[in-house]
Parts: structure tokens; sequence; C-alpha cells
């Protein structure tokens, strides 16, 4: 038998590896549903700031609030997702403005909107991948990156 | 995805530039969603398990990167780093779950958390001998070294740059690095394989 240098023996485990750990089938097919949640003519929020990001060294303990900032030009959706008892959402929008405000997660549409000052709440959340698309009262579409709650 | 007029036209796009792939999933071509998925599905799976997840959180994790493309295909500006940003994704959706996973463990409780590098590979799926040695020497290792020999098995590559990023080290260090884990994979290999290691040292 011929001697394994490095190259080949990396080939030999990413042979090994790719049998023995193959993409489970549940998570190639989810990954094909992913387009079906694609938003069109709409403008992007991105995340901005997110208290459990690596980045953001924190004191560790038991802190149930996750915060979380999306940003598009001329709006900003600040959300805390709390965890103590009921798992809720609870957004703002910045400036203050009334919209339609939609939750996407676990595979559900949620609806709801927000009051005079901005502010949206969203209870008994589950956990997945989430998504919210804000429709201001001008009739601008806004949707935030995914974040997994 | 029964349609066979949907998987011919699936199977074909699987060759197309990556560029075309990206630009047809932000028109709304699934198909070429579909080959995106196909050709970097690996990829992503192979970053995610170089990190503690359970398989219910590894898939959410997948699936949170997946999502975040569906957003971003139209807006990724050089298609030649999809790879990287994919990987780059990854890791931090992984470490984001970790560090969720750190507030909401009670330190008492640290230790019932299973160890999935230990338990998420089925080695009775590999046929040959020695890849089964390969795999059991894998599982040996330190969780630093199997995450940069995953990182290093990934297909389509990945550059170094990408891997200093997910691990943290600079990239001249990643060749010596490279060279000291394979070596500690050979030397667990021979111990697996017993008196006569096939020529592997």
């Amino acid at each position: 038998m011929s001697t394994y240098d490095d190259d080949r023996l990396l080939e030999l485990l990413s042979s090994a590896l790719s049998q023995a750990d193959p993409v489970p089938e549940y998570v190639t097919e989810a990954a094909r549903q992913s387009f079906t949640w694609r938003t069109i003519d709409a403008e992007l929020a991105e995340l901005v700031y997110d208290s459990a990001g690596q980045e953001m060294v924190g004191v560790r303990g038991a802190e149930a609030t996750r915060q979380v900032t999306f940003r598009a030009p001329g709006i900003e959706i600040e959300v805390m997702v709390m965890s103590d008892g009921v798992r809720r959402l609870v957004g703002q929008l910045v400036p203050p403005q009334q919209a339609t405000v939609e939750l996407r997660c676990g595979g559900s549409v949620r609806d709801s909107a927000t009051d005079r000052l901005g502010r949206f709440t969203f209870t008994d959340v589950g956990t997945g991948p989430a998504q919210i698309t804000v429709e201001t009262a001008d009739g601008a579409k806004v949707v935030t990156d995914w974040v997994l709650v | 995805m029964t349609d066979p007029f949907v998987c011919l036209e699936y199977s074909t796009m699987n060759d197309a530039p990556v560029a075309e792939l990206l630009a047809g999933a932000a028109d709304g071509d699934q198909a070429a969603w579909n080959a995106l998925v196909e050709k970097y599905s690996r990829l992503v799976w192979y970053v995610v398990r170089g990190f503690r997840l359970d398989d219910a959180a590894a898939a959410d994790v997948t699936q949170t990167v997946w999502l975040k493309l569906v957003e971003h295909c139209g807006r990724i500006r050089d298609p030649e780093r999809l790879a990287g940003w994919l990987a780059v994704t990854t890791r931090n959706e992984a470490l984001r779950v970790l560090k969720q996973q750190d507030k909401q463990t009670p330190s008492d409780f640290a230790f019932e958390i299973s160890d999935p590098t230990a338990t998420d590979m089925d080695e009775r799926l590999v046929d040959d001998e020695i890849e089964r040695a390969a795999l059991r020497a894998f599982s040996r290792l330190s969780e630093d070294d199997q995450r940069l020999l995953r990182l290093l098995c990934v297909d389509p590559p990945l550059d170094y740059a990408t891997i200093s990023e997910i691990i943290g080290r600079p990239v001249g260090s990643l060749g010596p690095t490279r060279q000291r884990a394979l070596e500690r994979l050979r030397k667990f290999m021979t111990a697996e394989l017993g008196e006569d290691p096939g020529g592997l040292v």
C-alpha cells in the first residue's frame, strides 16, 4: 500500500466523512423550501446589532432578553426577544410610526400592527428562523434579515 | 420535485456558473435556487458540524443561513465569494446559538450536554476499513482539530482566508496547523489499524 501523504489522508477523511455524516434529506429539503419565503419589492433591513452576536462580549448569566436591531434607509426596527415565562417578541420602530407588522417564524405567518408610538408585540413566539416585515403608512415595505430566535 | 421537466432543468443548471445561479435565484427561478442548494449544502453542513450543536440546532442554523441567502442572493457583489459568505454566515449563526445556550443552561447541568462531535457520525455507513479507522481516529481528535479538518474537507473547497476567519487564526498559521492535525490523525489511525499501519506513517 502506498504511503498516505497529507493530501491523500485528507481525501480519505473527506470520503469517510461524506459517507458517515451525510446532509440529512430533511435539511436539504428545508433549504430548497426556503426559497418560497422570498420577498419581492421590499427594502432589506440588515442586522446591525445582536446581543447574541459573538463580537458583543456580554456578562454570562441568566440573561433572558435578547436585543436585535435591524436597519434600512430611513427606518430602524428594534426587537427584544423575551424568554421569561411566555416567550414574546416586543418591537419598536424608529422613528416611531404606525405600520402593519408581519412575523414569519417556525413556518407560520402572523399579522399585527404597531400602536401610535410604533410599538408592537407578538406572544407565544416559537423557536426557529424569524423574519419581520413592516409596511409603513406610506406603503413602503421593509423586510428584516432572518434571525434565529 | 417530482415534475420531470423541473428535474431536467435542475440537472442542467448544476453546471451553470455561480453568478448565473445567483442571478437566476434573485429573479425568482426555483431551479437555479435548487442548484445552489445542491452545490453548497455540504459546505454549510460541514461548517455547522464543526460546532457543538445537536441535530435540531444544526438544522435551524442551516435553514437560517439558506433563508439569509434568499434575501441576499441579489446583493452578493462577488459571486466567487459565495462559498466564503456561506461559511462565515454559518459560523456566525452557530456561535450565536452557542452563546444563547450558554446563557440558558445553568452551569450545573452543563455536563449533561452531549458531545455531538462524538455521536453525529455513523461508521456503519462506511464500507472501507481504512476509512472507518480514519473516522474513529478523527473522533479522538480535539474539537479544534476536527473543525479545521472538516473545513479542509469542504467541497467546493474554502480558501485559507475564509478558513482563517472561521477558526480565528492567522492565515499564515494554517499550513503548519493543518500539518500537525493530520499528523495526529495519522498517529491515531495507526493505533486503530494495529501493528500494520499500511504505510500510514
